[in-house]
């Protein structure tokens, strides 16, 4: 009896270990299996009206000297360093309708702000300066060169611009270099070339368009004509699906990174359309994301994921 | 950085340790020096740590930080241009001193009756563009400021406070807090506002005679005091005018002259009808420079004088001459009616006193909405606030008034009136509680307001009216966005719940709400359709949706959309600051297309009409539409009823209560529909305290009570019914009323006669004075001479109390009012220097005593833009405080630490760690990652083993030698286990067999210990030989 009380008893302890040896390693695994790629590097700025800090921002962009753009909900882009030194920021001259929720960069410097809720996109020279002449749109409608609602405007290398815009149309408009409208594709629905809420778009190193198609959840690639290619990823949560995907970015060897607004997730893609990977999840620490907006990559190859309910921003490295 | 103790005494059981020592250097012995000292070090250090966190060690971190708050006081007696300066003294001052390099903070706070703060505590420099916060100016509670500004200071920096105020408090006492401050390290500077010592002129009273009769001439007094310094005389109008009901006749309006000190002025008066008066003086100066404050200016008194009864009747302005006949008819009957619509309502307690009786014909809470779908805009929303429904219930509960409400399909619960303080006034109650009798409706609320101002308040206020609006049994839920599409309770039963046993817990749960932006409709829509379909016990016979949005989520699809038609839900869209033409598109493309309303919200504060409304419409059902008509059973005898009758026309409908649980309810007249007597009360009637209330749930002939009009009747009932509310107008006793205000108090004193001018003497006297917040404040009088009655009540706010006084039996009620004119703010016109001083000069605990700014800086805060600079010198940030000591309670470290102590001194103890272990595995270690040849350990092993064991043989040999003792030789390597390792690792071992020759046991014992105890034994035996 005593030798088999003994077993008991040592197999009790072995067992108890084996659990708490366990449980320490399962404790352990959210953070440490959240995130794929990467390791969080910096986490800058945060909330508030004073220079420098962001209140609820909406989106980002980044130019060749590295230089951070930022436009929050007070209307106000503001310029960066990497590193999260501010530099300058100016207002939009209106947003008492709504702030913008678009930025991006053209190949020479201009700044193109998607002014969501006058129908418009805004250049503005690097220094803030506002370049008036070339501002596209300002009139609600559904006619070529009218807008519902501007998400987001891309250059091609040749100088055509392309708009998407959602609410009355869900569409995307191309431009040629003068400002004259081309063409337009899309319309509100959920088959292929068509949108609900095309956020943000991208231009791909092979000249494709890669649109955020927000409300369907998932990725949709055009050629520069508007003809259909390729979807990517559907609702979901697990790896390779998407829930609200908004910013987009790509890095030098053509992976994607796609910001989702609603997993509170940076998840990445091979060219292919395969997830490699996904970094974040909802949460107020550092590493964590609540509501992310954009994200956009450095000459470092590091990733800056615009963190909007935190109103910060994080930077990693991969 | 240190360490600090909060209850040192614990500290003594510290001395136990020596003790301990002492009892574990013994008990312990056993473990060997080394293990001895150790675990008695592990448990003095528990011992510590327990004493430690009984004590309630803590870890302290000074900080040399500042926190600057700065208090701004916006009442009137300090000139506006003043007041608008202090932002600006404010952001120079920050800009200038602020060391941005330590985090120092500034924060401020504005006051007046009470403070608010403008701005929390920042560790940069933002810039004030102007106060914006809105506080009561006619008073100053410098006291309040200085708390708030106590519970503002964050605990890691050192504290100032920097007033700006001209000290003249009239509420709080600030030195009393500001010595509390002072003693717990909290410096005050202070910045005195200068008011020059100006010529005032301020209207003291109207004076009326207590006794004003109908046709009596009499004279009224205006007092009018003028302070000024020299002799000079003040120039301007005075105008007298008198009230009553909507007219306004200007009694005198003359210039006059005011010499220093006061000045009465008298007109003549008479007054020919009975009504209740209002006489208002003001005074405007000529010249403004001659008067300091315009705020005092004015005066009021009130007159009543009694006489035939009026009636108020308030009827929809949507829905204009509904109630034409009735009011025809009453004026017929001799009563004085006057209509009045809904959108132009009383604004006052005294405006109603004219009236004796107040009739709602039908009116909802709030009007303007229009049909059952289309747009509406806000701006054309109206309906009695909650302080007008006070006056009302007021106006009956303590002055006595009669208050009828009559029916139709926008009165009682379907009005809008649930759960308002008219609704206790009533004998009914407007919900049905009854479950067998109304059907159900359902409500779900989409919320995405996160982008408006306040957007969060207004989305908890407006969820609160919706939910409070519906009825016990109707279905509530509302939906969120969170990341995703949530509801907020109920998630497991499908998001929508019966409101009635939840309606406490829901309120509870939207205190807690918190709103993200919305990106997409869809999906929100699409899951309360979902739940809508879920609905099955009870089916909901009203399905209803509103959405509050700005409009720039995704519009929803066209499948989500017939789902909603096709289970007839009902779409309302509110657009909150929404953005522009797209943004309306989508939230009216979602009302038109499910028939809902679509409403454009200018103003937040309408927010809560609209969804009172909407609400109601799902509470709807309450309407009883009778097919074919019925007439109403009497079941009580009444005055009301007093000769009309058992027969009563028949009634096509009417709005569904539940009869009040009291024994004071009399339900006169009932339905026959539905048979439940609780909830088919036609007529109802009750006292509520002083006034006498009457509900009739059907209409006045409009459309239910059709056959009503022709009935022979129709006049003696309504004049019935509204003669029974009214309060007595009877000219009874006599009775005089004079009123006298001061030091915050109003005396009432009261003659009374009988009608042969002798000293009347009541066995008791009661009153209640109204305020003008509308509460109810007690007036006990109590007689003191014959005939003399004197009551007093605290009257520290500035505006009307209505007071009525109850002689009891016939004699009715008597009602005057008083006017409080204006608060203290308006009577101190120099600056309060001494307080300021003593303020500056309380010294800061272990710090400096403040500063006087402007002596500092030689110069005074006259709001001119040349003070601010040298004032902003004075440096506010000067390090001359103690550093903040930031303290961190850190026992639960010290309880986890001697736990784990704990542990390593019982294992110290109970286990002994042997090192043998280690050789083996550096064998392995050497041999698989360093590579090393495995074979040659083993051979150094065995000789280490073999040398061993030739020493401890010669050992052995030796010690028998000197024993003298003969030993087996051949015996003892083979009891040695070493012997087996002679033949080898591989060697088989044989099993130990017995010799051939095996000798006798007793001689097989013949070893050492044996011959040893042979030779004792035969010692022994010589020994007793």
């Amino acid at each position: 009896m005593a030798a088999a009380d003994n077993i008991d008893r040592r197999r009790f302890l072995a067992a108890c270990g084996l659990a708490s040896a366990a449980s320490y390693f399962v404790g352990c695994t959210p953070s440490a299996a959240a995130n794929d790629f990467g390791e969080l590097d910096l986490v800058w700025s945060r909330q508030g009206l004073a220079p420098g800090r962001l209140q609820k921002p909406r989106a980002m962009a980044i130019d060749a000297q590295d230089r951070i753009y930022i436009v929050d909900f007070t209307a106000r882009v503001q310029v960066f360093d990497p590193d999260g030194k501010f530099l300058l920021g100016w207002k939009t001259p209106a947003s008492k309708d709504g702030r913008p929720t678009g930025i991006s960069i053209d190949a020479d410097g201009t700044v193109m702000v998607a002014d969501t809720h006058y129908y418009r996109v805004l250049f503005y020279t690097p220094e803030g300066k506002l370049l008036e002449e070339r501002t596209i749109g300002g009139t609600v409608g559904s006619a070529p060169g009218e807008f519902g609602f501007v998400t987001d405007a891309v250059r091609a290398p040749d100088g055509s611009l392309f708009v998407s815009e959602y609410s009355q149309n869900d569409r995307i408009q191309k431009f040629a270099p003068d400002g004259s409208h081309l063409l337009q594709w899309g319309e509100p629905g959920s088959g292929p070339g068509e949108f609900r809420r095309p956020q943000s778009l991208l231009l791909d190193g092979q000249g494709q368009l890669v649109v955020s198609d927000s409300c369907n959840h998932r990725l949709q690639i055009f050629d520069q004509q508007g003809s259909h290619l390729a979807t990517w990823a559907n609702e979901g949560s697990g790896r390779g699906e998407l829930y609200y995907p908004y910013g987009l970015t790509a890095d030098a060897t053509g992976n994607m990174y796609v910001c989702e607004y609603g997993n509170h997730r940076v998840q990445k893609f091979g060219s292919d359309g395969k997830s490699l990977g996904i970094w974040g999840r909802q949460g107020r620490q550092p590493g964590e994301l609540w509501d992310p907006w954009a994200v956009v990559v450095d000459s470092a190859g590091r990733l800056h994921v615009l963190d909007t309910g935190n109103h910060r921003v994080q930077r990693i490295v991969m | 950085m240190s360490f600090a103790v909060d209850n040192s005494t614990y500290l003594l059981l510290l001395l136990i340790a020596p003790a301990m020592w002492l009892w574990s250097y013994r008990s312990l012995a056993g473990l060997g020096g080394m293990r001895r000292i150790l675990a008695l070090t592990l448990r003095t250090l528990v011992l510590a740590a327990i004493v430690f966190a009984l004590a309630d060690m803590q870890f302290r971190k000074s900080s040399d930080r500042l926190t600057v708050i700065y208090l701004l006081d916006q009442s009137q007696s300090i000139p506006a241009e003043q007041r608008e300066a202090m932002a600006k003294f404010v952001n120079a001052t920050v800009r200038e001193n602020r060391q941005d390099d330590k985090l120092d903070r500034a924060g401020v706070i504005v006051f007046g009756r009470e403070a608010e703060v403008e701005l929390p505590p920042v560790d940069f420099a933002y810039e004030l563009p102007r106060v914006e916060s809105l506080v009561d100016p006619t008073y100053t509670n410098l006291e309040a400021a200085l708390q708030k500004a106590m519970s503002l200071f964050p605990a890691d920096s050192a504290k100032r406070v920097v007033i700006v105020t001209d000290g003249n408090e009239n509420m709080g006492d600030a030195l009393r807090e500001a010595r509390a401050m002072a003693d717990a390290g909290v410096s005050i500077d202070v910045l005195p506002a200068p008011i020059n010592r100006r010529s005032e002129v301020r209207v003291d009273k109207v004076a009326l005679p207590a006794d004003v009769r109908r046709g009596e001439p009499f004279e009224l007094r205006v007092v009018v005091d003028h302070d000024t310094t020299g002799a000079g005389k003040a120039k301007g109008k005075l105008r007298i005018i008198r009230k009553h009901g909507q007219q306004e006749t200007t009694l005198s309006e003359a210039p006059v002259e005011l010499s220093s000190g006061k000045n009465v002025f008298t007109v003549s008066e008479t007054i020919e009808e009975s009504d209740f008066y209002t006489y208002e003086a003001r005074f405007v100066p000529d010249d403004k420079s001659t008067d300091a404050s315009e705020q005092n200016n004015l005066a009021t008194a009130f007159t009543h004088v009694r006489g035939k009864g009026q009636v108020l009747v308030i009827e929809d302005w949507e829905h204009p001459g509904e109630f034409d006949y009735l009011v025809q008819r009453l004026r017929s009957e001799g009563i004085e009616v006057t209509l009045s619509q809904s959108n132009q309502l009383f604004t006052s307690l005294p405006e109603l006193q004219r009236y004796d009786c107040v009739v709602l014909a039908n009116t909802p809470r709030s009007s303007g909405f229009g049909g059952d779908d289309g747009q509406v805009d806000t701006d054309t929303l109206s309906g009695f606030s909650d302080a007008q429904i006070e006056m009302l219930v007021r106006n009956t509960e303590e002055l006595g008034c009669g208050l009828v409400m009559l029916g139709g399909d926008r009165s009682f619960g379907a009005g809008g009136w649930e759960r308002t303080a008219l609704e206790k006034a009533m004998p009914l109650d407007f919900q049905i509680k009854s479950a067998k009798v109304t059907p159900v409706g359902a409500l779900a609320m989409i919320m995405h307001a996160s982008e408006i101002a306040q957007g969060n308040y207004w989305q908890k206020r407006i969820a609160v009216e919706a939910i409070d609006a519906l009825g016990a049994r109707d279905y509530c839920g509302l939906l969120q966005w969170n990341g995703n599409e949530q509801w907020l309770w109920g998630q497991s039963q499908g998001g929508m719940i019966p409101v009635g046993p939840n309606r406490g817990s829901m309120k509870a749960r939207v205190d807690r709400l918190v709103v993200g932006d919305m990106p997409d409709f869809d999906p929100g829509m699409k899951k309360a359709a979902a739940a809508f379909a879920g609905l099955t016990n009870p089916v909901p016979a009203l399905k209803h949706m509103i959405i509050i949005s700005d409009g720039d989520p995704t519009p929803p699809s066209g499948a989500t959309i017939a789902a909603l038609k096709r289970m007839s839900v009902k779409v309302t869209t509110v657009a909150v600051g929404a953005h522009g033409p797209p943004g309306h598109q989508t939230m009216q493309n979602i009302a038109n297309q499910t028939g809902g309303k679509y409403y454009v919200v200018r103003n937040a504060s309408a927010l809560p009409k609209i969804y009172q409304r909407e609400a109601r419409r799902v509470a709807r059902p309450l309407v009883k539409e009778l097919e074919p008509a019925l007439a109403p059973r009497l079941s009580t005898r009444h005055a009301i009823v007093d000769g009309i009758g058992d027969e009563f026309p028949p009634l096509s409908g009417f709005v569904m209560t539940t009869v009040k649980d009291s024994s004071l309810v009399e339900v006169i007249l009932r339905s026959p529909e539905p048979p439940n007597a609780e909830n088919s009360a036609v007529l109802a009637s009750w006292t509520y305290g002083l006034g006498k209330v009457a509900a009739m749930t059907t209409d006045a002939g409009h459309r239910w009570a059709n056959d009503w009009t022709a009935w022979g009747q129709y006049d003696r009932f309504y004049s019935q019914l509204i003669r029974w509310a009214m309060r007595p107008t009877g000219e009874t006793g006599n009775f005089t009323i004079a009123t006298e205000v001061g030091d915050g108090k109003t005396r009432v004193v009261i003659d009374a006669l009988d009608k042969d001018e002798e000293f009347l003497n009541v066995a008791s006297l009661t009153g209640v004075a109204v305020s003008p917040e509308m509460k109810s404040v007690p007036l006990v009088i109590n007689q003191v001479a014959p005939g003399r009655y004197v009551g007093e009540f605290e009257s520290d706010t500035s505006g009307s109390y209505m007071i009525a006084i109850n002689a009891g039996g016939e004699q009715g009620l008597i009602r005057t009012g008083v006017s409080v004119g204006y608060s203290d703010e308006f009577r101190d016109r120099t600056t309060n220097t001494p307080l300021l001083e003593t303020l500056a000069k309380l010294p800061a605990k272990g710090g400096e005593p403040g500063k006087l700014i402007s002596a500092e800086a030689k110069v005074e805060f006259t709001g001119e833009e040349r003070v601010i600079e040298p004032l902003a010198k004075v440096n506010s940030y000067r390090r001359d405080l103690p550093p903040a000591v930031a303290s961190q309670p850190i026992w639960p470290l010290l309880v986890l630490l001697g736990s784990c102590v704990f542990f390593a001194d019982v294992f110290i103890r109970r286990v002994q760690v042997g090192f043998e272990w280690l050789a083996p595995l550096w064998q392995k270690f050497a041999t698989v990652v360093l590579r090393r040849q495995p074979v040659e350990a083993a051979p150094e092993t065995m000789s280490r083993l073999r040398s061993r064991k030739r020493e401890v043989q010669k050992s052995l040999e030796a010690r028998q030698t000197e024993t003298r003792l003969e030993i087996d030789e051949t015996r003892a390597p083979t009891t040695s286990p070493l012997n087996e390792l002679k033949q080898g690792p591989t060697a088989k071992r044989e099993p130990a067999k017995p010799p051939a020759a095996e000798p006798k046991p007793d001689e097989k014992q013949d070893d050492y210990t044996s011959r040893l105890l042979k030779a004792k034994r035969d010692a022994k035996r010589k020994r007793e030989e």
